[in-house]
């Protein structure tokens, strides 16, 4: 995000709650996924007027109404070109994607790797259930074959992807794992994306106590791992080693890396400065060129 | 006789220097103080293919490329095949004749000038003069000035040093020996230089680009889609002088994202497509429309369903700017007629844009895009530009609140107490979701209310001719220009005949089409695709009853063309 909108105000997490209601499920883990996003913005004193939050369509793509701040909740699977758009036109304001795994890699998924390889400065929060919960329950590109869903009535066909090899693969700048149940790890890593200069991704595992009967609080418990310390989080090859699962099947939670590139704003800005432009620049001599 | 309005047509394989014999002819004749139009037609082939440039040029103003060329020069044998049934007496053809690739047989009437352009090109070795040759023979044959000429060839190739800007001058020479050494036996000439006027020579593509420029976008996120993609290069190479950017998004649903992106965020966007990238784009402009948002977009039509005619001309784009969208989707649809609205309209669309808070789709066409033309050099002074609506700060900030104009005051983020969300879903006035009946009901009035307006407000429609008429000829887009003629050489010929030149194709301006069909005995409504687009909207919203006109071979419409069906109806 940008430097420019942190360490402004000294707000409470609960200051940053618009007066919408959640919407949410009880017991869905988007509740503590939204909770870590106010404690991370607290912590960080960002000025909600200085903060764009946007998201696509699913329930998780809600978050931004939850949130005091500047907003867009756009169409299915495009939140990611929006909030480019917007990180562009304003690269002194913060932007934070929320969606789900449906929104950000099935529909969407042609944006992800443009996001991550171009470096657009802003955070990208993706609620991990495994499921669409919006419409009630189909199977999804991060679902297991077990489970049997709306549309998978005998188990699905196919393999679920790996978001976190995938956003290492294409160029991510910062890419992090939590679980929604544990909000404090959560929190820290969301404040981590936050504060990075450049693509930052945080996956976040949350169970759909509606929709998704396998991938319960009990199973994200046993299957994720905290990172052990000592990792190196600039190494391409000790992230991927990380995101591929150990040989138990072990998810690891925490920051897996991080380092720094130019972002697509600072690039940008580059070709301004290499060809001298600014708005003042006489049009005359453009249209000039274009004379016999 | 001599004859001032001349058509010149240059034809041959991509990369043997066509295209740029024909730019160089054009922005002689324009240095001359000639009007000019070109069109030209390409392969889509990556390398090679037939490739075709013709140079219109007059003292007078042209509007099209006109019926047929008065002069035909043939690079290569496939260029004769595909042209010899247009030699008609009269015509003169200058072709590669002895060393060229084919011998031509010369029908009855045809002034024949054998020029060796290939031979002479390899005698001194370099394949790559040929077109210079050819050059220098039409400029003694047709008079093309020699001095503009040289002075065009001398800025292009000084940049790239004396030894070839000397060697591609030799060979003018030559070819002007080779055309010296002809007996000429036929009337066409190029009009003799006059004062030269202050105009520039410049495509639709680039012309729409620099209108971009001199209406102050900001953004612009493209992605490469032909017959549009000059249009984002235009705006590549010079948005970054003035501060902005252009970037190339990942496909067509991300570049009209990142537009709607960036106009949220405050900054005046746009895009330029072509008809499968606008059949992507479908979706976000409902949401422009939904959300209130400003975005501009240009559509250069090409032929179409699916990859359909890449490089060829069509006006097929209508009902899709028009209407597609799902949902009742209220937008704003313009279209030019040549390349001085390319640059106009381009301002007036990103104003329009602004000024209403909605999607505003500019369609130009395949042949415009490449259709270099003289115009008057535009003075950025003279346009005027238009911003959104801006919030006052005063109370408490609602996005969608309900005004006497339906225009609600924008606000950019990073301003305090002005946050607020832009939507997809139905909302109230402060944004917040909504699916009450009220709420879709008085927002769905709000967002079609505000744009009325625009009917009266946009330049009147254009009415070409006086008192009654036998037939009124209604036609959009590229086509105008050859309606101009048309409607000038029948009444010329003593015939009563109308023109009608909408800009603004939706929403329609009902009330002049009716006018103007009540003085005409019959309606006629020439345009580019196989449906009749427009005559379906005028049957659709309003009570004329028009006799549709169309072609789709890829190719405008010929004057001739238009004035025949005229007497085949009147």
């Amino acid at each position: 995000m940008s430097v420019a909108a942190l360490h402004k105000v000294d707000l409470k997490p609960k200051d940053y709650k618009s007066e919408v209601s959640v919407v949410w499920c009880p017991g869905c883990g988007y509740h503590g996924i939204l909770n870590s996003i106010y404690r991370a913005l607290s912590e960080l004193g960002v000025d909600y007027a200085n903060l764009m939050a946007i998201s696509g369509i699913g329930c998780s793509s809600r978050t931004p109404y939850f949130i005091k701040s500047y907003k867009m909740h756009t169409l299915h699977g495009r939140a990611g070109p929006v909030a480019t758009g917007a990180q562009l036109a304003r690269p002194d304001l913060a932007v934070l994607v929320t969606g789900g795994d449906g929104d950000g890699f099935s529909i969407g998924g042609g944006h992800m790797p443009h996001m991550a390889r171009k470096n657009v400065n802003m955070t990208y929060v993706l609620y991990d259930n495994g499921i669409y919960g919006l419409t009630k329950g189909q199977y999804s590109p991060t679902s297991r074959p077990e489970l049997k869903a709306y549309t998978t009535p005998y188990g699905g066909p196919d393999e679920p992807m790996n978001p976190l090899l995938y956003m290492l693969t294409y160029g991510a700048t910062y890419v992090a794992q939590g679980f929604a149940g544990k909000p404090q790890i959560c929190a820290e890593l969301i404040k981590g994306a936050l504060e990075h200069k450049g693509f930052s991704y945080v996956n976040i595992f949350s169970q759909c106590p509606t929709f998704n009967n396998i991938d319960t609080v009990e199973y994200y418990r046993e299957l994720v791992r905290e990172i052990p310390e000592g990792h190196d989080v600039t190494s391409l090859g000790a992230a991927m080693e990380l995101a591929r699962r150990d040989a138990e099947g072990h998810a690891p939670i925490g920051l897996l890396y991080k380092v720094d590139r130019p972002t697509l704003d600072e690039r940008l800005h580059k070709i301004v400065e290499k060809v001298g432009g600014h708005p003042g620049y006489d049009v005359n001599k453009i249209i000039d060129l274009a004379r016999p | 006789m001599a004859k001032n309005d001349l058509i010149i047509r240059v034809a041959g394989e991509g990369g043997e220097g066509i295209i740029s014999t024909g730019d160089f002819i054009a922005a002689a004749c324009a240095r001359a103080g000639l009007e000019v139009y070109t069109f030209k037609t390409f392969p889509a082939e990556i390398k090679g293919g037939y490739a075709m440039y013709q140079v219109r040029t007059s003292p007078e103003r042209i509007y099209n490329q006109g019926d047929t060329f008065d002069v035909f020069c043939a690079f290569n044998g496939e260029a004769y095949e595909v042209n010899k049934h247009l030699l008609k007496p009269g015509t003169a053809f200058v072709y590669d004749y002895p060393g060229g690739d084919f011998e031509p047989e010369i029908p009855e009437g045809v002034i024949a000038y054998p020029v060796p352009m290939s031979k002479t090109a390899k005698e001194m070795k370099s394949y790559r003069s040929k077109n210079m040759v050819a050059m220098g023979a039409l400029s003694v044959l047709f008079n093309i000035s020699e001095a503009t000429l040289k002075q065009v060839l001398t800025n292009k190739f000084k940049k790239k040093g004396e030894e070839i800007l000397n060697f591609n001058l030799q060979a003018f020479d030559k070819g002007k020996e080779l055309g010296l050494a002809l007996q000429k036996n036929d009337p066409w000439r190029v009009a003799d230089p006059s004062d030269p006027k202050d105009v520039i020579v410049i495509s639709g593509n680039d012309a729409a680009g620099m209108g971009a420029i001199l209406g102050g976008l900001e953004f612009f996120s493209a992605y490469p889609i032909t017959p549009a993609t000059e249009i984002a290069k235009y705006v590549a190479t010079h948005l970054p002088k003035l501060g902005g950017t252009l970037i190339q998004a990942e496909d067509e649903i991300a570049s009209i994202a990142q537009v709607l992106g960036a106009s949220y965020a405050g900054r005046k966007s746009m895009t330029a497509t072509s008809g499968p990238g606008l059949a992507l784009m479908a979706e976000m402009l409902g949401m422009a429309s939904m959300s209130e948002t400003p975005v501009m977009l240009v559509d250069v039509q090409r032929g179409g369903p699916s990859t359909g005619l890449p490089t060829k001309h069509e006006q097929s784009d209508l009902f899709l700017a028009i209407h597609g969208a799902h949902g009742d989707a209220p937008r704003i649809v313009l279209s030019v007629e040549d390349v001085k609205d390319c640059i106009d309209m381009t301002v007036d669309a990103l104003n329009i844009a602004e000024e209403y808070q909605c999607p505003v789709l500019l369609l130009s066409d395949g042949s415009l895009a490449f259709s270099t033309q003289t115009i008057p050099r535009p003075d950025p002074a003279s346009y005027r530009l238009v911003n959104r609506k801006k919030w006052d700060g005063e109370g408490t900030y609602k996005r969608y609140l309900i005004t006497d104009d339906g225009i609600s005051p924008m606000v950019d983020p990073g301003t305090p107490e002005g946050m607020h969300i832009a939507t997809g879903l139905e909302h109230t006035e402060t944004g917040a979701p909504s699916f009450k009946p009220e709420a879709h009901e008085s927002m769905h009035a709000k967002r079609f209310n505000k744009i009325k307006p625009i009917v009266d407000r946009y330049k009147p429609v254009e009415v070409d001719g006086d008192g009654d008429a036998d037939v009124g000829i209604i036609t959009w887009g590229s086509t105008i220009g050859v309606a101009r003629e048309a409607v000038a050489r029948l009444r010329a010929e003593g015939h009563k005949v109308k023109g009608f030149y909408p800009k603004l194709m939706w929403p329609m301006p009902v009330a002049q089409y009716e006018s103007f069909a009540a003085t005409c005995k019959k309606i006629l409504v020439p345009e580019v695709n196989y449906q009749g687009q427009l005559s379906h909207f005028i049957r659709a919203e309003t009570s004329i009853k028009p006799i549709p006109f169309t072609i789709c071979g890829g190719l405008p419409f010929t004057p001739i063309q238009m004035i025949n069906k005229v007497k085949e109806i009147i």
